[in-house]
């Protein structure tokens, strides 16, 4: 048969990277075909969510944080100074972790969805017109965020005015100065060229930006049991994939932006200078869990222990 | 499929139906073809939704809003008598300015249908006065509006940026050349109308004259400043600066000009909101009948057939900017952008092209192709608004059209029209 | 010229009365989508904040001015339209056509309206809300089927006055021809 695939960005773009060694292994191993959709070919990160509801899509990729107004839980992705900064203990909390292995499924299941894996595409960056260290230095600084409650919470507790903006319009808003910055992985920064519009990029260590694969449930319960093998054989093998392709990611990024633009200045903040912006996360902390409640806390407390135990499992 | 679903459209076109019937009847087709049946008719549904989403849609009410309570009030009145005592002596003079007006601020409005709203509403009753063929004017209208494609900000360079990992800042730069070429040409073909069709000019004003029509228009030059200042200011979005321009224009023509009392309001607001109406459902099917084409890989299948990798640089180009005037003639320009560039992209790599250049010739397509028969979205507004039968809008066109290709075909053979000032700005990148 | 329903008695009035609605809703949409866009920019200029909501706002708004805006479209014959063909041919045929077109315009638009129907329904069993505002998605949609089936209707009801009349209408009150008048409501 063929089957079909949509995600949220490009093609060379983290998922499409994904989507491309998940299309190979399923045609290696099986005799169905797969068909890609890049971003905006099938519509919005809504529409193809839907359109795999539907069963119209047999896989799509959504990132948790656009399928909060599915499930709230979701949400849990944007709190901040969550997960871990190092890839290796990244990739074994992904692997091992209870809550997404186990209470995520759940949730998606009820939208008629079952979650293949989730995985990470690299640590949030904040590109900016002016340099920044500390909360004050954001005063007045309108970023933009995704129309996301968390998101624009976690800005507010920044010390930024975080201003929600349509994708399309954030390179000319960065352009005439209506924004002063914007936040994304490394990758997407280099790709979407926000760095010639901006001349910081900070790193505060506050998220990684995390996606999940989805198959149509009816359409995967229906599957032979071989099919169905095959479908988390190649979900696994490009986890695999895209975690050793991430090594580095960020850091080529890094180079191809300094080659085209040398000018730009590139700064980490230093453990005490991020503790201003750890302190604020509780905010969000709790605005998560005044939004999400019992089901919420569940989730939450349980990454936290499934982070304790990949930190402690890599560290050892 | 896709045969059988373009003849349905263009029937349904000629025997006189809404414009949305053929639009949506294609679409159907083609969900019932792949779907075999009526079982997937919600997504249909969900793309039309999805179609009129866009935040930068909402601009367009807007400025339709703004541009027609200018017009019903002394707003534009005023900044035209300004405009005409100035350029009104000369041959041409009202044509040449409404084609720099209506290229300027679809350049800064980011939105071609917004321009033929808020230029072309004022613009069109003087320039009939003055002795301009109907048909003329209206092409006019829509085709310079469509070089705003090509001067930042422009959406479709960025999304062409985005898609090919192309710098959209080089983008905008090397847009401005062939755009301007444009507005040359047009200019020259407006001059030329008017000495060939005996457009009277009006004598030459006093110095004493003109400063009274600026005096005139003090209060009405507000808006180029909100749009101009306020979006190049940082201050405004596009669609902030429209909703700034329809609470100015209210202000003026209400509180200062006296010219509208909450009746006219109220009426001038139903009247825009009918013209949104009527234009957006056509976007809405529109986006319906994209995603069928989208999703049944059709462009893929026709251009497989054709054999783009034998093709050298020249051939490459010419297949592109075939493949895009075709495609942007039924499909929204930003789809056409999002499934074409992806697959062109290796065969412009493996013949050495420079992506800056494709993309200008790109950007061309889509404005020519927005503004071209059958479902030009341009086309489209401007029925709508003037109220004239869809022929009398596009019996003007050839003319322009036929400059546009030129202008495309010109682009290919001397890509220094698009790379001079690139080159200039961005030293590095040459070659 | 005032809004004059071409129905009978009781019909007539609702006519009226739905046409007054939508040229209600329709200003309204369009004066608070300029007011709640202006609010933002103020917001953020004057209070340092953003108003959350104003992107989504709009987006319903402009859904409601659409699916209002054709209904109304209809009622005035103001759908556009590549009449070149069909200004050509005799008043006979052209009345013929013309109800071809109503008839089968209409039931097209009540076709979508019975798939936005079940759209909305899907939409309503998902829960999926608005990320900003959080109220479910399907409610800011009910203005969809209704939109389209008032269309359909306006469509139906201009085959009717072309069966029964003796000129060639584009809509229940609006002769064809292109007429610069705007009927007033
Ligand atoms: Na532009
Ligand atoms: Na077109």
């Amino acid at each position: 048969d063929t089957w079909r695939y949509a995600f949220e960005e490009a093609l060379d773009e983290v998922q499409g990277i994904y989507a491309q060694k998940f299309k190979e292994e399923i045609e290696a191993n099986t005799d169905h075909e797969i068909q890609l959709f890049p971003y905006g070919t099938l519509g919005e990160s809504a529409d193809i969510m839907e359109q795999a509801q539907d069963g119209i899509l047999q896989f799509v990729d959504q990132s948790p944080g656009f399928t909060g107004s599915l499930i709230p839980e979701a949400q849990v992705f944007f709190v901040p100074y969550l997960l871990p900064q190092d890839t290796e203990t990244l990739a074994s909390f992904f692997r091992n972790s209870k809550a997404i292995n186990e209470m995520f499924p759940t949730l998606y299941a009820d939208q008629g969805l079952e979650l293949l894996t989730m995985f990470p595409e690299g640590e949030v960056a904040i590109t900016t017109k002016e340099p920044f260290k500390t909360p004050e230095d954001l005063d007045e600084v309108k970023i933009r965020t995704m129309t996301n409650p968390l998101l624009v919470e976690s800005y507010k507790a920044f010390g930024a005015t975080p201003t929600p903006l349509p994708w399309g319009e954030v390179y000319g808003a960065l352009q005439t100065n209506i924004i002063q910055g914007q936040e994304n992985p490394m990758f997407f920064i280099e790709s979407t060229k926000m760095y010639e519009v901006t001349d910081y990029v900070t790193r505060i260590g506050h998220n990684n930006f995390t996606t999940a694969v989805m198959a149509n449930k009816d359409f995967f319960e229906d599957l032979s049991d071989e099919d169905r093998q095959a479908i988390r054989d190649a979900a696994d093998a490009a986890f695999a994939h895209i975690i050793d392709y991430q090594k580095g990611l960020t850091e080529a990024s890094v180079e191809k932006i300094k080659e085209a633009k040398p000018s730009m200045t590139f700064t980490t903040l230093s453990e005490e200078e991020r503790q201003p912006f750890k302190d604020a996360a509780g905010e969000v902390e709790a605005k998560f869990l005044e939004m999400t409640g019992d089901s919420g806390k569940e989730i939450l407390d349980q990454m936290k222990e499934d982070l304790k135990t990949a930190e402690d499992a890599t560290q050892s | 499929m896709a045969a059988a679903i373009f003849s349905i459209m263009i029937v349904l076109l000629l025997l006189g139906f809404p414009m949305m019937v053929p639009l949506i009847a294609g679409a159907l087709v083609g969900f019932v073809t792949l779907f075999g049946g009526l079982g997937q008719l919600e997504t249909m549904i969900q793309q039309m939704m999805a179609g009129i989403r866009p935040a930068s849609l909402i601009a367009v009410p807007m400025f339709i809003f703004a541009a027609d309570i200018m017009t019903r009030g002394q707003s534009a009145g005023r900044l035209i008598d300004m405009v005409m005592a100035f350029v009104g002596h000369l041959k041409g003079g009202l044509a040449i300015s409404t084609a720099a007006a209506c290229t300027m601020f679809g350049a800064v409005s980011g939105s071609t249908q917004a321009t033929v709203v808020a230029i072309g509403g004022p613009l069109r009753p003087r320039m009939q006065k003055a002795g301009y063929g109907d048909s003329f004017i209206l092409a006019l209208i829509v085709n310079a509006s469509d070089i705003a494609f090509l001067i930042p900000p422009s959406i479709g360079m960025i999304i062409y940026g985005v898609v090919s990992n192309t710098s959209i800042a080089e983008l905008f730069i090397a847009g401005i050349g062939p755009g301007l070429l444009i507005l040359v040409l047009f200019a020259v073909y407006s001059w030329a109308y008017a000495v060939r069709n005996g457009v009277p000019t009006e004598p030459r004003a006093s110095w004493g004259e003109r400063l009274r029509a600026v005096r005139a228009a003090l209060w009405p030059l507000g808006f180029p400043v909100i749009i101009i200042g306020g979006i190049y200011g940082g201050i405004f979005s596009p669609t902030e600066a429209a909703a700034a321009c329809v609470l100015y224009a209210l202000i003026l023509e209400t509180l200062v000009f006296r010219e509208m009392g909450l009746r006219d309001i109220y009426r001038t607001a139903k009247s825009t909101g009918l013209i949104t109406g009527v234009v957006f459902i056509l976007v809405a099917a529109g986006a319906a009948f994209s995603w069928v084409i989208s999703f049944a890989q059709i462009p893929q299948a026709i251009l497989s057939g054709a054999g783009i990798d034998q093709m050298g640089q020249i051939g490459v180009l010419f297949a592109i900017s075939i493949a895009f005037f075709i495609g942007c003639m039924f499909v929204d320009p930003i789809v056409v952008i999002l499934i074409l560039v992806p697959i062109f992209a290796p065969v412009v790599a493996d013949v050495g092209l420079d992506p800056v250049l494709v993309g200008t010739l790109i950007t061309l397509q889509v404005a020519i192709g927005s503004a071209t028969p059958p479902f030009g979205c341009d086309i489209f507004t401007a029925i709508a608004v003037f109220k004239r039968p869809y022929m009398e809008v596009i019996r003007g066109t050839p003319p322009f059209i036929l400059i546009l290709l030129g202008v495309s075909v010109a682009l290919i053979f001397f890509p220094q029209i698009a790379l001079f000032f690139r080159d200039l700005a961005f030293p590095g990148e040459a070659g | 010229m005032a809004y004059v329903s071409s129905l009978p008695g009781v019909l007539g009035t609702i006519d009226a009365a739905i046409a007054r609605a939508e040229s209600a809703l329709l200003a309204a949409g369009v004066l608070l989508m300029a007011l709640n866009t202006v609010a933002n920019v103020v917001g953020r200029y004057l209070f340092q904040s953003s108003l959350f909501f104003t992107e989504e706002l709009n987006r319903i708004l402009i859904v409601v001015i659409t699916f209002a805006g054709i209904s109304y479209a209809a009622r005035q014959g103001r759908h556009i339209r590549m009449s070149a063909i069909y200004d050509a041919l005799p008043p006979r045929a052209r009345k013929i056509l013309m109800i071809a077109i109503a008839l089968i315009t209409a039931a097209l638009m009540f076709g979508l309206c019975w798939f936005a129907v079940a759209y909305l329904l899907t939409q309503a069993g998902r829960g999926r809300v608005l990320p900003a505002l959080q109220i479910p998605v399907w409610t800011t949609l009910v203005i969809v089927p209704i939109g389209l089936f008032m269309t359909g209707m306006q469509y139906l009801l201009t085959a009717v006055k072309n069966a029964i009349s003796r000129d060639v209408y584009l809509s229940t009150v609006v002769l064809e021809g292109y007429d610069d008048e705007e009927t007033e409501v």
